[in-house]
């Protein structure tokens, strides 16, 4: 190599670098990356939940294969869905719409990409990690201390990032979205760390049953305090200005927001309900259980009243319909979720997949439907180009819906059939013949869902490629 | 009421760490992590088990604790606090794909328990569990010690009968295939060897006899019952081969109560287990009868002392002729 070639190359490196520093200055890049990043944990996350669901059918499937057994890769689909796909998304059109309510610019657009990066490295460990057993094994804590650590790094500085664009707004009030996604983080941080032990930082857990409370803790509040609140406060950006009208309540806005934080941290422990925890943890989880009616019912109203008489505009438009849904399936969630706390029906839902449904419509109904929604709302408001293709996030909204709502109906079926089978003195054994015809056809309808997701990384990728002037004026045409 | 960003950030984390004192901080307190009476220390090779169960995530199939309702294994003794006293973590579970494992310690032979963890469907052809044939021997024998030391003292006094009742049944398999037999007929009660089946064995009897057989007993006794099933070669004494019972009926007659008393209750100290918490009456003398027709040709079905038929007996007439002479195959 002669010196000439030498230069070349350092040459180039050089603008490479410049293009990196460019990259992590733009305004919104953060946010896109979170959002882009959300859109590739979705299909991972589906493809390993697709592997769990033929395991179910055939766990003979792809056998010896010690990364893909059940054990390894349950933990894996959920961890890179709550974390990785809805949450990713979630912080991602956040941080778009922070800066848009406060008329500012977020504070530091590389603080953001640190917290990117140390956020998606906590990701990645799932995939990486779990499938070799470097896990800590507690349900939705799973991550071991190291990545807990990157994931509290990447929430205090997406906390210093979003306080310090409070302190520098230009529009004086603090629009409800801003609550919520500054409360999520604040609660993410505290929680965190405490319902994962981290100060024990080889288990992760606390010694003997109380464990379970620390567990269910963080268990709970993750869908809870973390995933309901950055949802909430999607939804309540998306949705009023798709319809173009004021918000219906301001009050209303305030007694959702604080009455979801006074019950939600309480309600882990119907998780251990028949467990031998203390009668009294067990009576004041079912209490706020059913509580949460209220702060459920009072977002709902509040979003349903805002949109009243507006439902055409919310459905002819693609995200504002991804978000609506969401927010039926968040209805819907938080009324099952109630009654499945109540000890009398809780001993035929509990342990089965009536459960695992619960979960499904909480996760990928409310969460991943609202993620999905305000990620297609903001894109072409971060990106300056408009959505490539209309149909395809319709196709995608068909398809997810199909899924899930299939998913939905064959799992509470199937956990009605293990439940009252159980109660009657039928063995776990004896019942699993039962339901493998359900576990097929959850196998079939996780096709239609991990299809929509990935639909999504492709109308997602035709969007932000570079694309000539022609497609982007035909594109802009479409979406006016 | 105005929303301002002290209030915002202060009022969230007050009432959060409120709420949170309540649920996480009272009980910190107030719990007390002390064993319970059949508590007992792990093992280091029990607890290296431990570690396996916890990092292959065996516990979102499997939940640790007993509750009022339940029926299944180890539903003899509901959950105490003191049951987890020191574990680090104590998963309790979420889900039951598989049954409860908090009392699983005796309930099955060493044996049986390797060859679960194998490949689950050797022991257990419904089974949806992984097969765990890629972790080392050492390693199944150490997810097999801590298995086995769930239930704690419970647990032990179960090994300990398992491990005796292993060592007679060994001694007796030493003595020969007819000499075993004996044995084993010995240690059903009297009144039981000479209780002829009281099911007719009919067409739909021994179909309902046959889907048991191949959902829970095939893989060890084989599909021609004759004990070479994919299990036999973890287990010792292996499965029993049903053909040569023809020789050992009792007074040239009798096999039925026999067969419903072993598989009832299991041989304890083999890998046969006790089915019935899975089986209830009927189903275990289908399938008792549709053993001893398809593997020994011949059933005591219907036959004297019978008493009063069932209500829903047809006039079904048993055309099986017991071996002309005892002792002749």
């Amino acid at each position: 190599m002669n010196g000439y070639d030498k230069s070349g190359y350092a040459k180039k490196n050089q603008t490479r670098g410049k293009q990196m520093v460019n990259l992590i200055h733009k305004p919104q890049s953060a946010a896109l990356a979170f959002m882009v990043a959300g859109a590739v944990w979705f299909v991972v996350g589906a493809v390993y939940g697709m592997f769990s669901a033929i395991h179910l059918v055939a766990p003979e499937f792809l056998p010896h294969v010690a990364a893909l057994v059940f054990g390894r890769e349950r933990p894996v689909h959920i961890n890179t869905m709550l974390y990785g796909f809805t949450g990713t998304m979630l912080i991602g059109s956040g941080l778009y719409y922070l800066p848009a309510l406060l008329k500012t610019r977020l504070w530091s657009e590389p603080l953001a990409w640190i917290a990117f990066l140390f956020w998606n490295l906590t990701v990645l460990s799932g995939p990486v990690g779990f499938a070799f057993g470097l896990t800590q094994g507690r349900e939705y804590n799973e991550y071991v201390w190291i990545a807990d650590v990157s994931l509290v790094v990447a929430v205090a500085c997406l906390i210093v990032n979003t306080a310090l664009t409070i302190v520098h707004r230009r529009e004086p009030q603090l629009y409800v979205s801003i609550w919520y996604f500054m409360a999520a983080l604040l609660w993410t941080a505290c929680n965190y760390p405490l319902g994962n032990v981290m100060w024990h930082p080889a288990t992760g857990a606390m010694p003997g049953l109380i464990d379970s409370l620390f567990l269910w803790f963080w268990g709970h509040n993750l869908p809870g305090l973390l995933i309901t609140p950055l949802a909430t406060g999607a939804a309540y950006y998306v949705i009023p200005r798709v319809t173009r009208t004021p918000l219906n309540s301001h009050t209303l806005s305030l007694l959702g927001f604080w009455f979801l934080i006074a019950l939600y941290s309480h309600i882990g422990g119907h998780h251990v309900l028949q467990s031998p925890i203390p009668n009294w943890l067990k009576t004041v989880s079912v209490v706020d259980s059913v509580s949460m009616i209220l702060p459920v019912s009072i977002v709902v109203i509040n979003l349903w009243l805002t949109a009243r008489g507006f439902g055409g505009r919310v459905w002819s438009d693609p995200a504002a319909r991804l978000v609506m849904g969401g927010i039926v399936w968040y209805i819907i969630t938080c009324i099952q979720g109630p009654l499945q706390s109540l000890p009398f029906l809780q001993r035929v839902t509990h342990f089965n997949n009536w459960t695992v449904g619960h979960a499904h419509i909480a996760m990928l109904g409310f969460g991943g439907y609202i993620a999905l929604g305000a990620m297609w709302h903001v894109l072409p408001l971060a990106s300056g180009r408009p959505v490539y293709s209309r149909k395809l996030v319709n196709l995608q909204f068909g398809l997810i819906t199909l899924g899930l709502t299939g998913f939905f109906l064959v799992l509470t079926m199937a956990g009605l059939v293990q439940g009252t089978a159980w109660h009657n003195g039928e063995t776990v054994l004896r019942v699993l013949p039962q339901i493998a015809p359900f576990m097929v056809l959850r196998a079939a309808l996780g096709i239609f869902i991990l299809t929509g997701s990935l639909v999504g990384l492709f109308n997602l990728y035709m969007t932000l490629r570079p694309a000539p002037e022609p497609e982007l004026i035909r594109r802009a045409e479409e979406a006016a | 009421m105005k929303m301002t960003p002290a209030f915002l950030i202060v009022g969230a984390l007050m009432v959060f760490w409120a709420s949170t004192f309540i649920i996480v901080g009272i009980p910190s307190m107030t719990m007390k992590d002390y064993p319970s009476d059949i508590w007992r220390p792990l093992s280091p090779l029990e607890r290296e088990g431990h570690r396996l169960y916890v990092k292959n995530g065996c516990s979102y199939c499997h939940s640790l604790f007993i509750r009022v309702s339940d029926w299944d294994v180890g539903a003899e003794r509901i959950a105490r606090a003191g049951d987890y006293a020191g574990i680090e973590p104590a998963i309790l579970g979420s889900e039951r794909t598989g049954p409860d494992l908090s009392q699983e310690g005796g309930e099955h032979s060493d044996d049986w328990n390797i060859a679960h963890f194998t490949n689950p469907r050797y022991t257990t052809p419904v089974s949806l569990m992984p097969a765990w044939d890629f972790l080392t021997g050492h390693e199944i024998a150490a997810l097999a010690a801590y298995v086995q030391a769930l239930g704690g003292k419970d647990a032990d006094l179960r090994q300990k009968r398992q491990h005796d009742w292993k060592r007679q049944a060994l001694a007796a398999y030493a003595e020969g295939v007819d000499r075993n037999i004996e044995w084993l007929h010995a240690q059903v009660p009297e009144v039981w060897r000479r209780m002829p089946n009281p099911y007719p064995a009919t067409e739909a009897a021994l179909q309902r006899g046959k889907r048991i057989y191949q959902q829970l007993c095939i893989n060890c006794h084989s599909p021609v019952g004759d004990g070479n099933g994919p299990a036999q070669p973890f287990l010792g004494p292996p499965p029993l081969n049903f053909t040569i019972l023809r020789r050992h009926l009792v007074e040239n007659r009798y096999i039925g109560g026999i067969f419903y008393y072993q598989i009832m209750n299991g041989i304890t100290g083999t890998a046969m287990p006790y089915f019935k918490k899975h089986l209830e009456s009927e189903k275990i003398w289908d399938l008792a009868n549709y053993l001893a027709v398809s593997f020994v040709g011949y059933t005591d079905a219907n036959t004297e002392p019978r008493g009063i038929d069932a209500s829903y007996e047809g006039d079904w007439q048993n055309r099986y002729r017991p071996p002309a002479v005892n002792g002749s195959p």
